[in-house]
C-alpha cells in the first residue's frame, strides 16, 4: 500500500548552530500512483465534506501538511 | 452610522454554494480528461443547476452575488454594497 509521506534522515553537522531537524519528511500524494483516474470512484457524501478535505475522491485524498509534524 | 450586521444564514447559505461549486470545480476538471463518463456528466449538470438555484435563492436575500447581467439586482442598485467578497 503506499504512503502518504516519505521520511529520510538527514546528515547533521556537529558544528551545526541550530537544533538539528533530525527527520524530514515530504509529501506523496496518491495522484502519483495512479496512472489514470478509474471512473466511478467512490465519492465524499456531502459537498461539505468534499470542500474540507480538497477533493471529492477519499482515494485522492492527502493530508498536507503532515499532522505528525506538530507545525515545522 | 450602523455597521452593518449579517445574519448567520448569509454565511451558511454562502458555504453552501461554496461546496457545492467546489463539486462542480472537481466534476469539471475530471470530465476534462474522461469526457465519456455519463455518470458524471449527470452529477456535473445536477450540481450546476442546484448552484444556480442556490445563488439565484441567495440573491433573493442578500443581493446579487455577480454583475454585469450574470445577477438580478434588487432596488435600490446594490451590487457594490459591503460586504464585497474580501469583506466576507
Amino acid at each position: 500500500m503506499f504512503t502518504q509521506f516519505k521520511y529520510w534522515k538527514p546528515y547533521i553537522s556537529p558544528f551545526d548552530p541550530c537544533e538539528p531537524i533530525r527527520i524530514k519528511s515530504y509529501s506523496t500524494p496518491p495522484q502519483l500512483y495512479i496512472q489514470f483516474q478509474p471512473p466511478g470512484l467512490p465519492q465524499y457524501p456531502t459537498a461539505k465534506q468534499a470542500l474540507h478535505c480538497g477533493t471529492l475522491w477519499p482515494d485522492l485524498f492527502s493530508p498536507y501538511p503532515n499532522p505528525e509534524k506538530k507545525g515545522n | 452610522m450602523t455597521t452593518k450586521k449579517l445574519p448567520p444564514e448569509y454565511y451558511q447559505m454562502l458555504e453552501e454554494i461554496q461546496a457545492n461549486d467546489f463539486v462542480a470545480l472537481e466534476l469539471n476538471l475530471y470530465l476534462d480528461t474522461h469526457p465519456n463518463d455519463f455518470e458524471a456528466i449527470k452529477q456535473f449538470n445536477d450540481v450546476s443547476l442546484k448552484s444556480m438555484e442556490m445563488k439565484v435563492e441567495f440573491e433573493k436575500h442578500f443581493g446579487p452575488l455577480m454583475n454585469f447581467g450574470r445577477s438580478f439586482s434588487n432596488y435600490p442598485w446594490n451590487w457594490k454594497d459591503a460586504p464585497w467578497p474580501w469583506q466576507v
